[in-house]
């Protein structure tokens, strides 16, 4: 394979010449989609073949993907892209299957929640068909194993399991041999995701303590406490993993606090693609991602505005919304079209700085 | 121009804005497949056209690859380039289709076309001194500008700009008349100069070059048709541009009447420069739609293909203010434009004269 290199780069640089593309076999996509989607160069594809309703509201989606995709790790996460009514829309999606399943088979599996107005979840449980083929990123994120062995506690809240379900059965797999407690929270047993494979890994590995919580099935709703967190036998030894809603998440970090545990032993991760955050006013955080740079918004005032009062000196032209000189990528947040009105939605794409107003925290590729 | 007042200016922007937010709310998966579609259709013709090419030994064989892969680049360069570098397709958030990273199959380097098309060109559109696309720096075709005797050669100079467009539109940045002037420094465009020499030898070094040398027994065949192919794109796009710009109703402007514009004067001003050309459906496609240049200079972002079923608004528009709505057969718009050239090229005094007449 040492040649194979150097011949590849070469091809790289004459495909780059003779189609003016950074990444040359992308020239032929528009040819191979209609023969195999999956021989698409411009990005990694992968097929659905499957689609498995897990809740009312939680689907799980069985991917191939072609055989370029790196593979992950058990904890990790993809960005995903689909093609909404000619729109490509990127979220970003917890693996739920393990490494060990991609090895055997070559399938991933997501699981994934409606989110309530959210676009791209709900397109997907409701037009997402076998056979499609959608985008998707290297795997990535630090919610992984331990690397040593060491007691273990996970704490998820309804859709947060995704992840951790991929890591309670990759370390079931390799015999990890400290004790393993998972508290689950769910509003009602009905909402349990992956129960099955929950209580398959009970079955068959001692070591693993499962609690359910059912925090909506009385009147009188039920939040984590240290009545659950008494009954983990040595907590304080505990190497935590978090996963769920904010409030979740938040109760759950500071009651570990008062039992001693420090941060650096709380391993947190995101829980889903944040909701719009529109609040109906201009204003907040800008954060350009390149320069590392911050500014506060001014009520009214676009990006490219606020991007020079940051000393930054981005490309621009007409400054009016015409000529499309000034585009960039926007990573997160929402901000509003100063011409049309129109409020964009809350993931990544491209913007034109001198018409586009921040709504709130804003991520600026700059 | 026609004069219209403030309110009128207003209330004409408010027109096209709304025809304008129609057709943004209206976005979506229509315009994301005929996109692909042309971008399938000039894969297959160009692959088809270098395939053929070597073929080319027999004549019928060399026809079809020369218009073949003169199709493909017209295609490349007209309907997708130079659309996509509008930003016309940017809300598909495709990479493939990203105004400021598409690089285009000719000799002018995007960045640089981003700059003087997108930025100088239509925002300061037919302003003489400021639109240095009105007459490419080489024609004289409004009284604006004075008449110097080496004007009487224009002709020549116009069949070589048409012949050569790719590289007139490379070197455009240059502003060769500025240098000359002392106005900048060849220093300055120095940077320019090297990704001139960068992206016009990429495109020589694949038509002139690396084909021909891949199929080496019959290389002449191939430099041939592959000269034939640049030829007829150069002849048609620069065919079209000037349809769209110098006919003989399109206007001229001051930068005096334009200062500190309202975005309705900028709409009229847009209308009033440019001019359309009817024609088929291919005409269409094949011109990237600057057969509606008024529509694309009114609405430069929007999906170009959209412009055939937005004309009869905006021309009911134009009606309504008493704009005039340049329009006419490819034709007839074309001798226009060859008359104006013929007609600038002579001092003012015979030229009215012979306009008189």
């Amino acid at each position: 394979m040492l040649s194979s290199n150097p011949i590849k780069k070469s091809l790289n640089w004459l495909g780059r010449q003779l189609f003016n593309q950074e990444n040359p076999a992308a020239f032929f996509d528009p040819l191979v989609t209609p023969i195999n989607p999956l021989w698409i160069r411009g990005f990694t594809p992968a097929q659905v073949q499957d689609i498995i309703t897990e809740t009312a509201d939680t689907k799980t989606f069985v991917l191939k993907p072609s055989n370029r995709w790196s593979g992950f790790e058990a904890g990790q996460h993809v960005n995903l892209s689909v093609d909404i009514d000619g729109v490509r829309y990127t979220r970003t999606f917890s693996l739920s299957s393990t490494p060990a399943r991609w090895a055997e088979d070559g399938t991933i599996t997501l699981t994934i929640k409606r989110l309530p107005g959210g676009l791209v979840t709900n397109w997907m449980h409701d037009n997402l068909k076998a056979g499609t083929v959608l985008g998707l990123s290297k795997a990535f994120g630090d919610f992984l194993v331990p690397t040593s062995v060491e007691p273990l506690l996970f704490i998820a809240g309804g859709s947060g399991i995704t992840p951790i379900l991929s890591l309670l059965e990759t370390l079931e797999k390799d015999h990890y041999r400290a004790p393993v407690a998972l508290l689950y929270f769910v509003r009602t047993q009905a909402d349990v995701i992956g129960a099955e494979r929950l209580y398959a890994l009970r079955q068959r590995w001692p070591a693993f303590n499962l609690q359910v919580v059912h925090s909506q099935e009385d009147s009188k709703p039920v939040y984590l406490g240290e009545q659950h967190l008494d009954t983990i036998p040595g907590i304080k030894a505990r190497l935590c993993y978090l996963c769920g809603p904010k409030g979740l998440m938040d109760l759950a970090s500071d009651l570990l606090g008062k039992y001693g545990i420090s941060d650096d032993r709380i391993r947190v991760t995101f829980f889903s693609a944040p909701a719009p955050v529109f609040t109906g006013e201009s204003g907040g955080l800008v954060t350009f991602s390149r320069s590392g740079k911050e500014v506060e918004a001014d009520d009214g005032k676009a990006l490219l505005e606020l991007a020079e009062t940051a000393k930054l000196n981005p490309k621009y032209g007409c400054r009016m919304g015409i000529c499309h000189q000034c585009k960039c990528t926007k990573t997160s947040g929402t901000v509003v079209n100063s011409l049309t009105g129109k409020v964009s939605s809350p993931g990544e794409e491209q913007i034109q700085l001198c018409i586009s107003v921040p709504q709130g925290p804003v991520t600026i590729e700059l | 121009m026609i004069k219209l007042t403030n309110e009128q200016l207003d209330a004409l922007a408010k027109d096209l804005d709304a025809i304008r937010d129609e057709a943004l709310a209206d976005l979506g998966e229509r315009d994301a497949k005929y996109i692909r579609k042309i971008l399938r259709l000039h894969r297959t013709l160009e692959v088809g056209g270098r395939v053929m090419m070597p073929f080319g030994f027999i004549p019928p064989v060399f026809v079809a690859a020369v218009a073949s892969l003169g199709l493909a680049k017209i295609l490349e360069n007209m309907e997708i380039g130079h659309n996509v570098m509008h930003g016309q397709y940017d809300w598909m958030n495709d990479p493939a289709l990203n105004s400021q990273t598409y690089e285009w199959d000719t000799v002018c380097t995007s960045d640089s076309w981003r700059r003087t098309h997108n930025y100088e060109h239509h925002t300061y559109t037919n302003i003489i001194g400021k639109d240095r696309d009105y007459g490419y720096a080489v024609l004289r075709l409004s009284d604006d500008q004075k008449w110097h005797p080496a004007h009487s050669l224009q002709f020549i100079n116009y069949i070589l700009l048409t012949v050569f467009f790719q590289w007139g539109v490379g070197l455009h940045e240059l502003e060769t008349e500025k240098l000359r002037s002392r106005e900048i420094r060849l220093r300055d465009k120095l940077p320019l100069i090297k990704e001139f020499f960068q992206k016009g030898g990429r495109q020589a070094f694949k038509d002139y070059v690396f084909f021909p040398l891949l199929t080496l027994p019959v290389a002449p065949i191939v430099l041939l048709g592959n000269a034939g192919a640049n030829l007829i794109r150069n002849l048609w796009a620069s065919t079209v541009i000037f349809c769209g710009h110098f006919t003989e109703q399109a206007e001229t402007f001051t930068e005096e009447e334009c200062e500190g514009e309202s975005k309705g004067h900028w709409y009229l001003r847009q209308i009033s420069g440019s001019s359309n050309f009817t024609g088929g459906l291919w005409v269409h496609i094949l011109s990237g739609h600057l057969s509606h240049q008024i529509e694309h200079h009114v609405f430069p972002d929007i999906p170009a293909h959209r412009y055939r079923e937005m004309a009869p608004k905006v021309q009911a528009i134009c009606e309504k203010y008493g704009i005039t709505y340049n329009t006419g057969s490819f034709g007839r718009q074309y001798m226009t434009v060859l008359r104006k050239i013929a007609h600038y090229s002579l001092p003012d005094r015979v030229r009215l004269k012979l306009q008189a007449a």
